[in-house]
């Protein structure tokens, strides 16, 4: 049974982080979406921790909200505790986390589905897709229902044929509770598309009142919250809670009512259970095929890699406030449930602990990005995207990102118009995509700042100021926002090149220089208190600026010399960038070309020559022969 | 297709000695980098005679440099190329000094490529073009391993490894500032960059003794006037090269001739007499040309007249005179037999002693034996291992140690801005993959996790 006469654009498949920013993004272009989904109660769960951001994806959380997506205005509304990380390090390290509260975040990320123009909500298991001449053109469900359209994004998390562990236990199932979705695997193997298993895992959940929270120490939330969203140039009407979206207006301030979390560590005795019981772990007994992350090993993994450590760090993060539910972060573990018991219970605080649910593992098929274009669309079957942990990634933020991406390229194809490419040197979201399709991964990929080469640029407050450009091109942002961006950027800029060119009148030199005098002599004397932009001298003028602007400004003089460094840098590969490769080209067939490179090139399908120029061992030689190549195939048609 | 401009210099004539080298420059900034050199700009496509002095002002030969103004030149953009003289030496040298002025080493065919690029080859030669890098780069590529295979890579590797160590231990607490590392130790890293840093330098030191590698090593055959230098060296090369005469000061400038003595090269050079006495107008010329080539020498023969000994000057030529780079020439020992000689002069303590005679050739073979004993001395001096260092490593190097001494000034300050001090160290393995190929951050990753229990 059709069910649908006259084909949406873009069919999204799958509601968790990556689905519904695609379809958000997608129908926020205007074209109409479907977005298909298992279970319209689980829709955006947070399947592992209740948090958003940290490291690396706090700043990508900034670039979601910079494209106009919903991750951060999402997590500053449903967030109940909120930290800075790196407080005492250089601005462009640090990052915001969020505790949230998990119901609350799923519910306003639902009505947020609701009420987007455009976008169709529909409970459905998709088993299949459907092509025609190499192309998709829609799926279908179990309840033999056929959806058409004219893109697909597939965004299947951990439930493609997924297989969950606990001891010798098995289950098949891509959450705990939830179902596998068996029959997709079938239909991409089908279009040549390779498939492979990866393994991810997530601790017990414990029940609040049966904590002693005496025996452990409290991490409290910052008493200035630092937010996701930029709402100096959003739309404060965007600003809404679930339970008040009849007069469209928030609750409460985000980041006030903020709990805390929790901190013990692991003894001598969980170490000894741990190795008494090692044989029965999925993980160690040989049950599990995939490859799991090294940074979020099992705790079992942790005693046999580090057994001279002598306690492991856990945090009991709450999972809401109207739940007494709490996730204990870092004990991530296949052994069998007798065995989790007795692990959790020889942790002080937990002696009594009553578990609501079980830790487990999860395998899952994952189809390796270098199959993928940088648009996020499959080399193998036009039409069809794939984002979030289909593609070998970890981790909501990373999966909302490329969600976006893919749901804002979804609908450039089927406009016709230029996909939405950022590069590495945009942000983090860059980087990643980047790294997907041109080195792939061999363990679920989890950003770090340390991936990024530009790290000093993507200081998480330019998110907006990096990004606008494309927003702007690709529309997705209102007017009103891009018109607030731009003028944030302009009296950014203007600034700087004030206090760069004017002089400080007590001190004679350049206000630029005296910045950064007074930000070295800081760097020394503020310990602890964060970076103090306050005690940075400024002209009256900019104190009377807005605090985003202030900062920004000062940033950017104060770390003048290293941020024109990566500029430099990025100047340098431009070139390389700005140079296309044809979709079509034989690099076989490319005189001069060393075959082995030939083939690297053959199979990644590079987008520009500064893409081809990261594959690794493809020489700077290879790249000289191909912008030779391609320079006469330009000059000859 | 954008139009290259970044300055690429390259040696243009094949390694090696010969009678001229051209090293050529390309990019937009040439002109700069002219006036800069010799203080303006001559017309295209003139040639001009002048110094070539390095950027700390010490001459390092004097050349004939041409500018060609874009798009009239082999590359279509502004170009400049030098001839010195075929001493390799002096060719890595201005290359080295081309490099820190801004210039970077050119890829294999870029020369050829930028002119394609720039309309100078029509597009019938692209394919021949290709070719042309294709076989460069395969005998770059050649080169390259064979060198990465010996024991510059194995030292690159184990720099790079150590490099990485420190950068995990930097990169973790960027990264994992929620886990629970271990209290940060800024003396460990400290201590670990300035190690890092005291390899590069004993890295670059080596490239003198690259030098002598490809250069040979220079050996001065020094002496006061008539103690026959000069027949000796025409007896070590067994022909008549110097002039050799009974009146003393007859060699006025120097000679230079090659030698292979056990697998060593030696450029084995005369000099003028030094004489004590006040000299004539030319030899003193030629005395202090002398001066010049001791202080450069790697290897010294001291030539002394058996038959003279007891007027031997108390002083030793050369301060730099030591038991591992002098061997004492008694000549003309057929005129006074081994048997007449008394107790050493002081100033010949410790010094391996040969004596010969240069006329009839006795004694050679001991001098040729003892030469090539000080010569696998130096050898052994870098740990029996031959390193090899070009102007393009010790650009790579120079780099890597800029980067890693501001670290080691951020690490002294306590500077708690701790991305900037990674972005040093970043800098300095970037600098080092240049030499033995691009490392990937994975490579990091992998000391991180191996190092740090991280995972929550």
């Amino acid at each position: 049974m059709v069910f649908n006469k006259t084909p949406f654009a873009v069919i999204v498949c799958g509601a968790g982080h990556a689905g519904v920013e695609a379809a958000l993004a997608a129908a926020r272009m205007g074209a109409p979406t479907l977005l298909l989904t298992g279970n319209l109660d689980t829709i955006a769960q947070m399947s592992c921790n209740p948090a958003i951001g940290g490291q690396a994806k706090g700043q990508i959380v900034r670039e979601i909200d910079a494209l106009g997506g919903e991750m951060a205005i999402n997590t500053d509304v449903t967030g109940i505790q909120f930290r800075l990380l790196n407080e005492s390090k250089g601005p462009a390290v640090q990052s915001p986390r969020a505790q949230c509260d998990k119901k609350a975040y799923q519910l306003r990320m639902k009505h947020t589905l609701e009420l987007q123009p455009n976008l169709q909500l529909f409970q459905a298991t998709v088993t299949g897709l459907i092509f025609e001449h190499g192309k998709v053109v829609g799926c279908r469900s179990n309840l033999d229902l056929e959806f058409m359209g004219q893109t697909v994004v597939v965004t299947t998390g951990t439930f493609l044929r997924g297989l969950m562990h606990i001891g010798k236990n098995k289950n098949e199932g891509g959450r705990l509770g939830d179902f596998s979705a068996k029959d997709l695997s079938a239909s991409f193997l089908e279009a040549g598309i390779e498939l492979r298993r990866l393994k991810t895992g997530t601790p017990p959940r414990l029940l609040g009142r049966s904590i002693d929270f005496g025996r452990m120490e409290e991490q409290k939330g910052d008493a200035s919250p630092t937010l996701f969203a930029f709402h100096d140039t959003r739309d404060p009407m965007e600003l809404f809670h679930v339970e008040q979206t009849k007069e469209r207006r928030l609750g409460w301030a985000p980041g006030s009512n903020q709990v805390s979390c929790w901190m013990t560590y692991s003894t001598a005795d969980t170490a000894q259970i741990v190795r008494d019981n090692l044989h029965k772990s999925a993980m160690y007994s040989g049950e599990i095929a995939g490859v799991g992350p090294r940074y979020c090993p099992s705790f079992e993994d942790k005693i046999v890699r580090f057994s001279d450590k002598p306690r492991h760090l856990l945090f009991l993060e709450p999972e809401g406030l109207s739940t007494d539910e709490y996730y204990v972060n870092g004990l991530s573990t296949s052994l069998p449930f007798d065995v989790q018991v007795d692990l959790v219970r020889s942790i002080p605080g937990l002696e009594r602990a009553i578990l609501q649910r079980p830790a487990y593992a999860v395998e899952y098929d994952f189809a390796p990005p270098t199959q993928l274009f940088p648009s996020l669309e499959s080399k193998k079957v036009e039409n069809l995207f794939f984002a979030g942990q289909i593609n070998g990634t970890s981790g909501y933020e990373e999966a909302a990102c490329q969600g976006l991406i893919a749901g804002t390229n979804a609908v450039c194809k089927v406009r016709g118009t230029a996909p939405l490419v950022l590069g590495r040197q945009d942000g983090y979201t860059g980087v990643l995509i980047d790294d997907l399709v041109t080195k792939g991964t061999n363990e679920p990929y989890r950003m770090f700042t340390s991936r990024a080469e530009y790290r000093l640029l993507f200081n998480h407050a330019s998110a907006e100021l990096r990004l606008i450009a494309h927003a702007r091109q690709h529309g997705l942002l209102s007017c009103s926002r891009v018109g607030r961006i731009e003028d944030k950027a302009r009296r950014v800029a203007d600034w700087v090149k004030r206090l760069e060119s004017e002089r400080e009148p007590t001190q004679g030199i350049l206000w630029g220089d005296w910045v950064r005098r007074v930000a070295a002599k800081q760097g020394l004397q503020d310990q602890g208190e964060g970076r103090g932009w306050a005690a940075l001298p400024t002209p009256d003028e900019l104190a009377r600026e807005s605090r985003e602007v202030r900062e920004e400004v000062l940033y950017r003089v104060s770390y003048a010399g290293y941020l024109e460094r990566e500029k430099r840098q990025i100047e340098k590969l431009s070139e390389l960038e700005r140079i296309r490769i044809p979709a079509d080209l034989d690099f076989k067939a490319i005189r001069g070309l060393r075959l082995e490179s030939a083939q690297k090139l053959a199979s990644v399908k590079p987008y520009t020559l500064g893409q081809a120029s990261r594959i690794s061992g493809v020489n700077p030689s290879d790249i000289s022969v191909l912008m030779i190549h391609l320079h006469a195939r330009a000059t000859s048609t | 297709m954008p139009r290259p401009t970044e300055l690429i210099a390259a040696l243009g004539t094949p390694a090696g000695t010969a009678a001229l080298a051209v090293l050529r420059v390309s990019g937009a900034d040439t002109a700069r980098l002219v006036r800069e050199l010799w203080g303006e700009l001559p017309p295209a496509r003139r040639a001009r005679r002048a110094d070539y002095r390095d950027a700390g002002g010490t001459l390092v030969d004097d050349v004939l440099y041409t500018f060609f103004a874009g798009p009239n030149s082999y590359t279509g953009e502004d170009a400049l190329e030098i001839s010195c003289h075929g001493n390799p030496f002096i060719a890595q040298k201005i290359l080295e000094d081309l490099f820190n002025r801004g210039c970077r080493p050119a890829e294999p065919g870029e020369f050829t490529q930028r002119a394609f690029l720039n309309g100078r080859m029509d597009l019938s030669q692209a394919e021949a073009v290709m070719d042309l890098i294709h076989a460069r780069s395969e005998r770059a590529l050649a080169a390259a391993h064979q060198q990465l295979r010996g024991a510059l890579g194995r030292k690159m590797e184990a720099l790079i490894e150590r490099l990485l160590g420190v950068l995990a231990q930097v990169e973790a607490y960027i990264d994992f500032p929620d886990e629970d590392l271990p209290a940060e130790n800024r003396a460990a890293v400290l201590a670990a960059v300035q190690a890092i840093l005291r390899e590069t330098e004993q890295l670059l030191a080596t490239s003198h003794y690259g030098e002598m590698l490809r250069e040979g090593i220079k050996t001065v055959i020094v002496g006061e006037p008539n103690v026959g230098k000069s027949s000796l060296l025409n007896r070590l090369i067994g022909r008549d090269r110097a002039l050799v005469s009974p009146e003393p000061g007859t060699t006025r400038d120097f000679i230079e001739e090659r030698l292979l003595v056990g697998g060593h090269g030696l450029r084995l050079i005369d000099t003028a007499g030094l004489n004590r006495n006040a000299p004539q107008a030319l030899e003193k010329l030629g005395m202090e040309k002398t001066g010049e080539q001791v202080e450069a020498a790697d290897l010294f023969l001291w030539v002394l007249d058996a038959t003279a000994l007891n007027e031997l000057n108390t002083k030793r030529l050369s301060e730099r005179m030591a038991p591992d780079n002098t061997v004492v020439v008694l000549n003309k020992c057929d005129l006074a037999p081994i048997s007449e000689m008394k107790s050493m002069p002081a100033p010949l303590a410790g010094l391996p002693v040969v004596q010969v005679s240069a006329q009839t050739g006795a004694g050679i073979s001991a001098l040729l034996t003892e030469i090539e004993k000080l010569a696998d001395g130096f050898q052994r001096q870098q740990g029996g291992e031959l390193i090899v260092i070009n102007a393009r490593h010790a650009h790579a190097l120079t780099s890597a140690q800029t980067c890693l001494r501001a670290a080691i000034a951020r690490l002294s300050r306590a500077d708690r801005a701790v991305e900037l001090l990674a972005s040093e160290l970043r800098g300095a393995l970037e600098a080092l993959g240049e030499i033995s190929g691009r490392v990937d951050n994975e490579r990091m990753l992998d000391h991180l996790f191996a190092s740090f229990c991280i995972g929550k």
